[in-house]
């Protein structure tokens, strides 16, 4: 067995990529005595060599005095947390788990993964589930995540890939519309792409309910009320097509179902639409007359626009616009998902997805579970079927069918849990809760088992970017004493429950293993390998067999349905699930800032980066009306919470919206948790709130 | 109310359409439509946003969801309501177990001499623009003329003009009342109108009536005569068209009268939109027609919900002018106003409690969106909101950035971090602010441009 990284890599500078989102910047690593520094890696071209503060600071967790480095156990009697070592914790745990299966069935265990995890420990955590404990119960924070995208993609376009094309495409577009994306604040190194279209005579269009600091670098902004975006499509749909806009060729050759969508959109007219999503006719009119001048447009969605209830409606209302107007499947064109977390993409292919085995085959699929099965060297017939979503997992804990166990990596829920007063307790009703993690997040505080876990220095492993790309991340330095991978911790549990089949430790093994399993799959990975990869600077699947040069454009000739056409999806605008009344009369949305990722569990504890806690953005007007000063704290409440935090009187943002970032504890007390009834995403984007001082 | 029960819907406009949608959407049984325009439903409020040319007359389809019975181009002779029974022109009968009134409005003809022939027909010159054909005949009629009346200075007399005007035609509007739109606004916002429609080169005529048609032209009752007009189109108004209900004996004032549950004097007979009168009030607008339609097919699919009214808003459809009108016009309240008829606007909030009861917006709809919002969820405002909402952002005061003030939030780098630096490059190298997202290269040059002086003056963007 080869280790790329040994301890040659202690003193040599290491090439890998950035902990945090899903653009996975290339970086360069070179230990200096007990800390780890960030250099540049100018030739990776999704970044150039250029980080955000979060990137450049990224090794400061290194030898931090709140990394965990012996696990955990709680104490029955005095309810406090004590060291114990792995193999007590091990034979704890499995002992445990294995009495809780006998008593309650396997579904009594329950799996919780990360979109920030590799694809081999998401592949192997899958497996655990599925193999080694035998329950269905998995799931995973990326169904918080881009789900909606992902569903509408699968629907729409027959394969869910962030990206069709290489982020750098956006640099030969014409017009770029942002729909819910702060992308120069939440994953900066982007923006580069994004100057270098309007060097180019690009125009550049966001849409946000708040003027972010992307929207101070677009041609037009729009500022919808939270949670209509889908209208403003349907209301373009009905511009383009009056304009007669629509490419009708490309209609007729490449896609079925316009004629629903052409006359479900005729009842959107500006006025109306204006009425309901409070931007103006003639702002409408501006995009749509941009857009109906250009040869070339991408649309690119992300959570402002898919975390909610209607989420998955209102992607498909935008790939619908792609759609008509011809762009997918085009030079420098066509709609895409910018996806959030590191592993975002990577994650949900590789079997952490309730419904789904690796290679995106689905589970309830015969021959799916056949060829998985193969791989694996057990009965299909062994193998679960799906299981709940993310939320819905978490809400049935503790509860007579829902799980009395559950493992958590790479997750913190407490903190990122929608409605969190709600999950909370369904944690502390748990028989026992195990967390793997670096450091002692609010999850892990809440632990019977916390097991310390590598931090991204100290492992190698494979991520899948916002585009597709499998990079590489490479181990750089070893970790502290008492911490193990994932991956040996998970063959180790699995041993010890009594797997029917060996688990491997090795990242490039496991990976093997994955390209095997998700051979003949959407998401194949089976040509590709570590040493290609650093070889190749990434590569984009699908990639089926080793001489495939991967796949960086998708639907250039098809689409991934069967009969290889795009499907126009009719939907309609229902509206966020809690509106806003004479109690609760604003709307909350939520986001996140530059210096933070996530729950904060990483970033909260480096120092170098700013942490002033959440806080409150409202326009001058709200705070006129309810006496509130920039500074002073103020407090929201919902049907579900309460949380007091600092006012931001900024006039950015929509006189009848709040904005608070969900990085600390508070801001998901006040969410919702009603759910897209086809990717489970809760929504976070929009509940209805009071703010008061 | 039980499944299966078959609703005959007469009229097939937008709210006939919508509430037909409705129906299947809930599967209520099977639906019969009735229509006299030999035309699929379509959108009739961009009818002139067609002739206007914005809007492609293919593209104003509304399409009818799969398995509805649809009579297009027929008319119903009577209801004979003892049988529960249609009676269509040509004899044929269709049985229903509700029927739902949607006819629609038709548009009023001012009493003028000359305008009917003694055939009963309108003139050849003369048009309206209540339907598709009326529509088509317009707009085949618009290359050969050059002078065009528009007699009405409404919504849709304006939508019209403009319209026109934009087809190449010289436009002159005649409005009786005192001011255009009265029906809708007060006499600044009309006036402020009007200096707008003569800047874009259209004459406008207030205070006078078209009385008579003749060979020489059109005579107004001021002694003014027209002259040389090829087209007349009316917009002086519409009433709701309630004949057939009057025949069948319901009880009809202006519309056919409803109760809160959308029905009239006979419990098996309801009536949506333009054509219905609900609590005094009839509607001209596709806002209030939809709502409509939305309760009564929740009724008619089991559910109890009530209408009682809707909250008006009506917004003017023409290149070049715009206008917004939300609330009665009855509306009692507090007034806040802002004219500038140097820039050719006019915005007015009338506030009761704290809450928008109505408003109008001339010439400056860029807070239309928020507006409209604070009047539809009845939003208590501040004491200064009003006043607010009427007044255009200012621009962000100049300020000098102290040297602990973030220029670089990439990066984290200070503005003293740059000063401290002798070159852009340097800058970049050191402290690696601009390498993130880029977006400071602006401010880090300008702060390094003047790092001799006492500091530079960077434009706040946001104060």
């Amino acid at each position: 067995m080869t280790r790329p990284a040994t301890r040659t890599a202690t003193r040599t500078a290491t090439r890998t990529h950035c902990p945090y989102c899903s653009l996975q910047c290339g970086m360069t690593l070179q230990p200096r005595g007990r800390t780890l520094e960030v250099q540049p890696w100018a030739e990776f071209p999704v970044n150039e060599g250029g980080l955000c503060r979060k990137g450049w600071t990224a090794g400061g967790l290194r030898g931090h005095r709140e990394r965990l480095t012996s696990p955990l156990l709680r104490d029955r009697a005095t309810g406090a947390l004590r060291e114990a070592s792995w193999d007590e914790a091990l034979d704890l745990l499995a002992g445990r788990l294995r009495a809780l299966r006998a008593e309650h069935g396997p579904d009594a265990v329950a799996v919780f993964g990360g979109g920030g995890l590799t694809n081999e420990k998401a592949y192997q955590l899958g497996k655990l589930a599925r193999v080694a404990l035998g329950t269905s119960q998995i799931d995973y924070n990326g169904r918080w995540c881009m789900s909606s995208a992902a569903s509408a993609g699968n629907r729409a376009l027959g394969v869910d890939r962030g990206l069709p094309f290489p982020l750098a495409d956006v640099e030969g577009t014409e017009v770029l519309v942002l729909v819910g994306s702060n992308l120069v604040e939440t994953m900066p190194p982007a923006a580069r792409h994004l100057d270098r279209l309007r060097e180019n005579g690009g125009r550049v269009v966001v849409i946000d309910p708040r003027r972010t600091p992307t929207a101070d670098r677009a041609d037009l902004v729009l500022q919808p009320v939270p949670g209509t975006d889908l209208v403003l499509a349907l209301g373009l749909l009905h511009l383009l097509d009056a304009a007669g806009a629509v490419d009708t060729a490309y209609v007729e050759t490449r896609t079925t179902g316009w004629a629903a969508v052409k006359a479900a959109a005729a009842g959107w007219w500006p006025e109306r639409v204006e009425r309901v999503s409070g931007v103006p006719a003639a702002q409408l009119r501006e995009l749509a007359d941009l857009l109906a001048g250009a040869e070339k447009a991408m649309v690119l969605t992300a959570r402002g626009a898919e975390q909610h209830a209607q989420g998955t409606a209102t992607v498909l209302a935008w790939i619908d616009v792609a759609l008509a107007l011809g762009l997918p499947g085009r030079p420098h064109s066509g709609w895409g998902c910018l996806t959030g977390q590191g592993n975002g993409q990577g994650g949900r292919e590789h079997g952490q997805k309730a419904d789904q085995l690796p290679g995106y085959r689905m589970i309830d699929d015969p021959a799916a579970r056949a060829h998985v099965a193969g791989v694996w060297g057990v009965e299909p017939d062994s193998l679960p079927g799906p299981g709940r979503s993310a939320y819905e997992l978490l809400e049935a804990l503790g509860t007579e069918d829902g799980a009395k166990a559950l493992l958590v990596f790479g997750s913190n829920i407490a903190v990122s849990a929608p409605r969190t007063g709600h999950v909370v307790p369904r944690l502390e009703a748990l028989d026992l809760l195990v967390v793997a993690d670096l450091v002692m997040s609010e999850t892990a505080a809440l632990a019977d088992v916390v097991l310390p876990v590598t931090q991204w220095a100290e492992e190698t492993g494979t991520m899948t970017n916002l585009e597709g790309r499998v990079v590489l991340r490479e181990r750089a330095v070893e970790p502290p004493a008492g911490v193990r991978d994932e991956l040996a911790l998970i063959a180790d549990l699995a041993a010890r429950v009594g797997s029917p089949v060996p688990f491997s430790t090795e990242a490039a093994e496991v990976f093997a293993e994955l390209g095997r399993a998700s051979s003949g799959g959407r998401a194949d990975y089976a040509g590709i390998d570590h040493d290609r990869i650093r070889r190749e600077e990434g590569v984009f699947w699908p990639c089926p067999s080793p001489e495939h040069p991967g796949t960086p454009r998708l639907f250039t000739e098809r689409f991934a349905h069967a009969d290889g056409l795009a499907r126009f999806v009719t939907v309609e605008h229902a509206g966020p699930a809690e509106p806003v009344d004479d109690a609760y009369p604003l709307h909350l949305t939520t986001g996140r800032v530059l210096a933070q990722y996530q729950s904060g569990a990483q970033t909260r504890r480096i120092a170098e980066l700013p942490d002033d806690g959440p806080f409150v953005e409202l326009h001058p007007m709200l705070a006129d009306r309810i006496g509130a000063h920039h500074g002073e704290p103020v407090v929201v409440t919902t049907r579900r919470g309460e949380l007091k935090a600092t006012a931001r009187v900024v006039d950015t943002i929509r006189p009848d919206t709040v904005f608070v970032p969900f990085h600390w504890v508070g801001a998901n007390r006040l969410t919702h948790d009603a759910l897209d009834p086809a990717s489970r995403m809760p929504e976070f984007k929009v509940c209805a709130c009071a703010v008061r001082t | 109310m039980s499944a299966g029960e078959r609703t005959v819907v007469v009229g097939a406009g937008m709210a006939a359409t919508r509430l037909v949608e409705a129906l299947v959407a809930r599967d209520t049984g099977p639906v019969t439509l009735v229509g006299e325009e030999r035309h699929a439903p379509y959108n009739r409020i961009l009818l002139s946003a067609v002739l206007e040319g914005t809007h492609s007359r293919a593209a104003i389809g509304l399409g009818l969801p799969d398995g509805v019975d649809a009579r297009l181009g027929t008319r119903v002779a009577e209801v004979d309501r003892s049988e529960r029974e249609l009676v269509l022109v040509d004899g044929e009968r269709i049985g229903y177990d509700r029927l739902v009134l949607a006819t629609g409005s038709i548009p009023s003809l001012p009493p003028v001499r000359g305008l009917v022939g003694l055939d009963g027909t309108l003139h050849p010159s003369v048009h309206t623009l209540r339907s598709l054909d009326d529509c088509d005949r317009l707009d085949a009629a618009v290359p050969h003329a050059r002078r065009a009346v528009v007699v009405g200075g409404g919504l849709l007399g304006l939508q019209v003009a403009r319209a026109l005007s934009i087809r190449g035609l010289d436009v002159e509007v005649v409005e009786g009342g005192e001011h255009l739109m009265r029906g809708q606004v007060g006499p600044r916002a009309g006036s402020v109108l009007a200096r707008d429609l003569t800047r874009l080169g259209s004459a406008v005529y207030t205070g006078a009536r078209l009385i008579k048609l003749t060979e020489a032209g059109l005579v107004l009752d001021n002694g003014a005569v027209l002259a040389d007009v090829d087209l007349v189109v009316l917009a002086a108004g519409a009433r709701p068209a309630a004949a057939l209900a009057r025949r069948a004996g319901l009880a009809v004032r202006r519309g056919v009268l409803v109760d809160d549950t959308l029905t009239t004097s006979d419990p098996a007979i309801h009536a949506i939109g333009d054509c219905a009168e609900h609590a005094g009030r009839t509607h001209g607008t596709v806002g209030p027609a939809w709502e409509q339609a939305e309760v009564l097919a929740s009724r008619i699919a089991g559910a109890d919900p009530t209408y009682d009214g809707s909250r008006f808003v009506a917004r003017l459809r023409a290149t070049g002018l715009d206008v917004a009108v939300l609330g009665d016009r009855d509306a009692e309240g507090e007034v806040v106003e802002v004219t500038n008829p140097v820039v050719g606007s006019h915005r007015r909030l009338m506030v009761r409690e704290g809450r928008i009861v109505a408003a109008t917006l001339v010439g400056d709809l860029s807070r239309i969106g928020l507006i409209t919002q604070h009047f539809d969820r009845g939003t208590v405002l501040g004491p200064h909101e009003p006043a607010a909402l009427l007044t255009p952002d200012r621009p962000g005061a100049p300020v000098v950035l102290p040297d602990t003030a973030e220029v670089c939030a990439c990066a984290g780098v200070t503005a003293g971090a740059v000063r401290a630096c002798a070159s852009f490059d340097e800058a970049r190298a050191t402290t690696r602010a601009t390498t993130g997202c880029g977006g400071c290269s602006a401010a880090v040059r300008a702060l390094l441009s003047t790092r001799t002086s006492t500091g530079p003056t960077l434009e706040r963007t946001h104060p």
